[in-house]
């Protein structure tokens, strides 16, 4: 009951419009001095030195330091517009680059938090100066940024892995074909309706006496430096020069080499970037540290035990389970946090689908699909949050919140097509 | 009085449901709930929802625990001492190692450790042997271990880094990735029990036996106050059930060695199952003995702990070789 | 009022620019240990800690800035709808129930978590580690204390908005 409470309260809280985190705080603050006492808050010390001490984390500031250094010597911008080009007179051919970019990204970390607000630098401001509708806008970065949970390496599936006594390297392989189809997917999504409302995303306009040849060449001129940057981050994964983690530290020190060669380097825009990182990461950790003492006032106060108490009672049918399943953790999505749903529900569902001899590699890419919807998912969804939190002040949380929706919609239709028809992921629904 | 029911919190370092030693701690409050006949009833929070894996000790000493699941030598930072009550390189196996905790004077000492704290400490279930760990590269001299990048935290890793080995921090999450690239070349986690759901078999070929947690005793630690407001019966009963429930551990872990290294053998032919060279060993050994002298020279406790367990091995062991090792050898 | 005003201000000034010397530090920190292992197979222990050392105090002290700066994230559905004087008593409101409260706690459980690190002495548990975990856990309690100067600042910015005599032009 407190449980429930405690999520009315918030959701209609943060509407007030007074800083997320700290409505997370001070709300988690007045349920649990009231249902728990004060005490319950000797545990914070705790929580937030386990967010200090979670490297993992670590690539939040990192890529944001790419993003912010590459965005204030251009270089983004060259990138993405030169890509733009390229496609020609495609339109949306920005959107395009911006997915493949994301895409990039979230190869390399598989944390939401660092790609969207890496995303958000880069990004944004190029497809807002072409014209861009913000909902469109705000709503490919979202997607994109939040394309990390489900692309390898991805928190999630590392989490699930563990929950599920899954080795971690077969659901990264489970998980390529999945994220490939969703990106094509959004990539289709993007084609078409930029055609039926070519309004809301203009092409690039080339110099009309510019032959073909000479564009590309000096397309490609500005397109490689950067995006080798990216691929280079990525290669210090796959060669094992560097952890995912530090793999970000150099694609921030790539960065900067870059701004040397360009001639665009100074002491300040070194001073002036890590100023700008610091208060971007400073509102994503915010937001963690008011989450945490949300998500301890509802499992301290019994909220975790209900939910698995509604979970244990599920049917014992094949479809109805999974669908069932499915369809509460999305509801649950909207509220909580997709590392507590992966707690507290998973370790429930395991044990029911291996007696119903379902696929556990099927079951983990289901739910961490549907986990990555999560952080979509208006009023709660993080993703939206932290873009809100870099995007110039005429964006509105509304437009993000209606620029998601269609991104949402594509989502539950890969989910959808991955519960009927896995065999078009390579995946099997029975063991 | 004889009616009233105590509500106790424990606190475990573990994830929720997680294999053995999760078992472990249910099964304790479990037994702890049907001979207390409720009147002594102990819920348990796993890592997922206290969030803090490495602050049981300081939980469970201010009293937001009653009670803690966790392993002694996490606590080394805090005071060395409490390190030689989980196990150390080449020190005693699983069977001597309870026989010095009941009979040789460890739970004395124990207490001697965790008394100043406030705090209880029992046995909390044993790993058995635990394995060296995953390779990527095969290791036939200590030229193979300069340089080498291995996960292996606390006490042992300060052992093999005198041999010139780098040990490495990482993220759990992160050391399949770190491993598969090469980014890390070798690894230590627990032994087969629990080793083959991180999928290490799949990046690494080479899994060398153990000689740094010969007997990983996991613990029980109790806030001694809480401890005190109990009946006697009930304190007997606690007392009785973390003893069965960590015995039981040893054999559930044995079990899940077992069977998952005929896994291994069926499923992962590839894998080779390999033994550091003798000089390997001996220089290991040397360089253990090194670090234990200094160790005695730091505090009288800690002197009168190492020397506590180096008489107990003295006199265990030959026994140990006669008995087990004679038969193991004698019999195919 | 207003010169206290200016004051706190600037102090959290220099607070920022300390995260973002941090946030350069960890940044060549992370490379360097990079460096060092791939191409020297040097790992150092007491480096690889210093990592998430300077990355917890530049964002946690962090916290505090942005608060300064108004940096932290706001649903805007409504509240870019309303006047600025209901939006200074959204902030006076809010700055007053949630911000002050909470950080109250933090500082006070956050002391005595700090404070039992010294008493212990405690420091990595792995071999070449960081000693003085006292040091780092103290960070919690020290940035929610810049995190009450914040709200501090800002209160009396929205207060002023209130009475018709606002400190910043905006
Ligand atoms: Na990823
Ligand atoms: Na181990």
């Amino acid at each position: 009951m407190t449980g429930l409470a405690l999520f009315l309260i918030a959701m209609i809280a943060i509407f007030f419009g007074f800083p997320i985190a700290f409505t997370f705080a001070g709300v988690s603050v007045a349920v649990g001095i009231m249902v728990l006492g004060v005490d319950l808050f000797a545990f914070m010390p705790y929580r937030i030195m386990s967010t200090m001490q979670n490297t993992i984390l670590m690539a939040v500031p990192l890529f944001i330091f790419m993003g912010i250094v590459l965005q204030k010597t251009d270089l983004a911008e060259d990138l993405l517009e030169s890509m733009g080009k390229l496609f020609g007179g495609l339109k949306g051919g920005l959107a395009i680059s911006t997915i493949i970019v994301g895409l990039f990204l979230a190869a390399s970390t598989g944390v939401v938090g660092a790609s969207v607000v890496a995303m958000g630098v880069i990004s944004l401001p190029v497809m807002l100066k072409h014209k861009y509708d913000p909902k469109l806008a705000t709503g490919i970065i979202c997607a994109a940024g939040t394309l990390g949970q489900i692309v390898p390496p991805s928190i999630i599936l590392i989490i699930l892995g563990d929950v599920m006594g899954l080795p971690v390297g077969d659901l990264f392989t489970a998980a390529l074909l999945p994220s490939f189809i969703l990106v094509v997917a959004y990539l289709i999504y993007i084609i078409v309706i930029v055609n039926v409302r070519p309004n809301i995303a203009p092409p690039i306009k080339t110099e009309v006496d510019e032959p073909r040849l000479t564009m590309v060449l000096s397309s490609l001129k500005l397109i490689i430096p950067p995006l080798f940057l990216i691929v280079a981050v990525l290669g210090s994964i796959y060669t094992g020069l560097a952890t995912p983690t530090e793999s970000s530290a150099l694609g921030g020190i790539g960065s900067l080499l870059l701004a040397i060669i360009y001639g665009k380097f100074k002491f300040k825009l070194l001073f002036d970037s890590a100023l700008e990182t610091v208060k971007v990461s400073s509102m994503v950790f915010a937001v963690l540290i008011g989450a945490t003492a949300f998500s301890m006032v509802f499992s301290y106060s019994g909220g975790e035990t209900i939910v698995e108490e509604f979970f244990i009672s599920l049917p014992n049918a094949q479809w109805t389970f999974v669908l069932i399943a499915m369809l509460t953790i999305f509801i649950l999505g909207f509220f909580i946090d997709f590392i507590e749903i992966a707690f507290i529900i998973v370790p429930i569902l395991t044990p029911i689908a291996l007696s119903l001899g379902l696929n556990m590699n099927w079951l983990a890419i289901l739910i961490a699909m549907n986990l990555q919807t999560s952080f979509l998912t208006p009023p709660f969804g993080f993703s939206l949050f932290y873009l809100k939190g870099v995007a110039p002040p005429q964006i509105k949380t509304l437009d993000i919140y209606k620029g998601v929706l269609p991104f949402i919609a594509i989502q539950m239709l890969i989910l959808g097509l991955l519960v009927c028809f896995p065999e078009l992921f390579g995946l099997s629904r029975l063991n | 009085e004889m009616e009233k029911t105590y509500r106790w919190r424990l606190a475990e370092t573990w994830p929720k449901d997680f294999p053995v030693f999760g078992y472990t701690v249910k099964s304790m409050a479990q037994r702890v709930k049907v001979m207390s006949n409720d009147r002594l009833v102990i819920t348990i929070d796993s890592k997922n929802k206290h969030k803090a894996p490495l602050g049981i000790f300081d939980m469970v000493r201010a009293g937001q625990y009653q009670m803690g699941h966790s392993a002694s030598y996490y606590w080394k930072g805090k005071d060395l001492n409490t390190m030689f009550f989980t196990t150390r390189p080449f020190g005693m196996t699983a069977t001597e190692q309870y026989a010095w905790f009941y009979y040789g004077g460890g739970m004395e000492l124990m207490q001697k450790t965790y008394q100043p704290y406030g705090l209880l400490s029992f046995p909390g279930g044993n790993t058995g042997n635990q394995m060296g760990g995953w390779f990527r590269k095969e290791i036939n001299s200590v030229e193979d271990l300069k340089g080498l990048k291995m996960r292996i935290p606390g006490f042992a890793g300060e052992v093999i880094s005198k041999l010139g080995a780098s040990p490495v921090n990482i993220p759990a999450g992160e050391l399949y990735t770190a491993l598969e690239r090469n980014t890390i070349d070798a690894l230590e986690w627990v032994g087969p029990s629990l080793d083959l759901r991180m999928g290490f078999q799949k990046v690494a070929p080479f899994y060398y036996t153990g000689w740094h947690e010969p007997a990983t005793e996991l613990q029980f630690l109790i806030n001694e106050k809480a401890f005190n407001t109990l009946p006697k019966d009930l304190q007997e009963i606690l007392v009785i059930a973390m003893r069965a429930s960590a015995y039981d551990m040893y054999a559930q872990s044995m079990h899940e060695n077992a069977i998952n290294l005929e896994k291994i053998h069926k499923e992962h032919p590839e894998i080779q199952i390999k033994t550091f060279p003798s000089n390997v060993m001996l220089k290991l050994q040397q360089a253990n003995d090194e670090l234990i002298e200094q160790f005695k020279k730091s505090d009288p406790l800690t002197k009168e702990i190492i020397e506590s367990q180096e008489h107990y091995q003295g006199i265990a062991r030959p026994w140990t070789r006669i008995s087990d090792q004679t038969y193991l050898e004698i019999s195919q | 009022m207003k010169k206290l005003h200016t004051l706190l201000g600037k102090q959290l000034d220099y607070l920022g620019y300390l995260c973002a010397i941090l946030m350069i530090l960890m940044l060549f920190n992370v490379f360097y240990d990079v460096v060092m292992r791939y191409l020297f197979n040097n790992v150092s222990i007491a480096m690889q800690e210093l990592e998430w050392h300077l990355f917890s105090a530049m964002f946690m002290f962090g916290i505090g800035y942005t608060l300064k700066e108004d940096g932290h994230v706001r649903v805007d559905v409504f509240y870019d709808t309303l006047s600025r004087k209901t939006q200074a008593i959204i902030n006076t409101v809010g700055i007053l129930i949630t911000v002050f409260p909470f950080s109250l706690l933090i500082i006070y459980f956050g002391l005595t978590f700090a404070n039992d690190a010294y008493l212990l002495g405690e420091k990595s548990p792995d071999p070449g580690g960081l000693r003085y975990f006292w040091i780092i856990k103290s960070v919690i309690p020290l940035s929610f204390f810049f995190v009450i100067t914040a709200g501090i600042y800002r209160l009396m910015g929205e207060i002023s908005v209130l009475i018709g005599s606002p400190l910043e032009a905006k």
